[in-house]
């Protein structure tokens, strides 16, 4: 019996590595542009790996290289950490009703692991409530997160010797990433106004260089759909 | 002096990502609020999909030749078809390069 239970908790694990594949292998070239662009900026090896390592975030960590090596003021290079980081309340909050009834160690283990890449898979109807999908998203995350330092640790002793692969076009991998998994969301009239005002705001924000662009993007579409459901009485 | 930095940064990132997961936390999100976060994953990756396919060198690039645009609406067809991860990824792939080249 144990024995069986460990094997589907396995499989689950195993599912959800497997699902986190195509964004494992699309953030390559960043992770390998984040360990050069650390040890060109003067960081140390280990240090370079302690970004990848205890941060485990791609735009807060690109940002922040460059801001110490730059001896911006700890404030700043705080603020500028928040600021880009602040998305991911919304990620908490979306998934608090699911994950806070959980046990400590699962809410560190996967609240560490929760990044835009983890957030795209857990719009699963069962999400986080069962000991499968628990383990289906430690797999999902936590694979990423050894992907992510495998790639900044390749970054870091190739460095300059590699080819900018940032040009490569992988991150058109991410956007058809998640088209694929919005398009099946949108089930409504509401969803598809939150997407069409995602989609303007998000390029317009992104042309203003605004630093919140992400965050006020989605929280404008979400009060659109929010909205329109009101007026057209669409209940969830 | 860099080591504590990297700490304190940390500190902040793991801060806004188990912030709303703790339960002790005194909030309490009521049906209108839920019926907002709803909406929070899709809004979330088109936001972050939508300027990787539209904004090339802080322009709009809405060019007829940009492998963004095709790969993304080709994407975009494929999911609404199949409803498949692999197959979106691969034929909008395939459109994008076959266009990028």
């Amino acid at each position: 019996m144990d024995n069986y239970r460990q094997r589907a908790l396995l499989a689950a694990v195993k599912k959800g590595a497997i699902d986190m594949l195509p964004l494992s292998l699309a953030v390559l070239p960043w992770g390998i542009l984040f360990g050069s662009l650390a040890v060109q900026r003067g960081f140390s090896w280990l240090e370079a790996q302690l970004f990848s390592a205890i941060i485990f975030g791609g735009a807060v960590q690109i940002v922040t290289v460059e801001l110490i090596a730059d001896s911006a003021s700890l404030i700043t290079v705080c603020f500028s950490a928040l600021v880009i980081s602040s998305r991911h309340f919304l990620y908490g909050l979306s998934l608090r009703d699911r994950l806070s009834p959980q046990p400590l160690r699962w809410r560190v283990g996967l609240g560490f692991l929760l990044t835009d890449e983890l957030f795209a898979l857990s719009s699963h109807r069962r999400a986080y409530l069962t000991r499968f999908r628990l383990y289906y998203a430690l797999g999902a995350g936590g694979s990423f997160y050894l992907a992510w330092n495998l790639w900044t640790l390749i970054g870091i002793v190739a460095g300059s010797s590699l080819p900018d692969l940032t040009t490569l076009g992988l991150d058109f991998a991410i956007a058809a990433i998640f088209i694929a998994l919005v398009v099946p969301e949108i089930k409504s009239i509401p969803s598809l106004i939150a997407v069409l005002v995602a989609i303007v705001a998000g390029v317009l924000f992104s042309l203003w260089q605004f630093e919140l662009g992400l965050v006020c993007a989605a929280l404008l579409a979400m009060l659109s759909g929010y909205s329109s459901a009101k007026l057209l009485k669409v209940y969830p | 002096m860099t080591m504590l930095t990297i700490l304190l940064l940390a500190c902040i990132t793991f801060a806004t990502r188990y912030l709303f997961l703790e339960g002790r936390l005194p909030i309490r999100l009521g049906a209108n609020v839920k019926h907002l976060l709803s909406f929070s994953g899709p809004a979330v990756l088109t936001a972050i999909a939508a300027p990787i396919v539209l904004v090339h060198e802080q322009q709009l690039d809405l060019a007829s030749d940009n492998p963004y645009l095709w790969g993304a609406l080709t994407a975009i067809v494929v999911a609404y078809k199949t409803g498949s991860v692999y197959w979106t990824i691969g034929l909008g792939m395939l459109v994008f390069m076959l266009i990028g080249v």
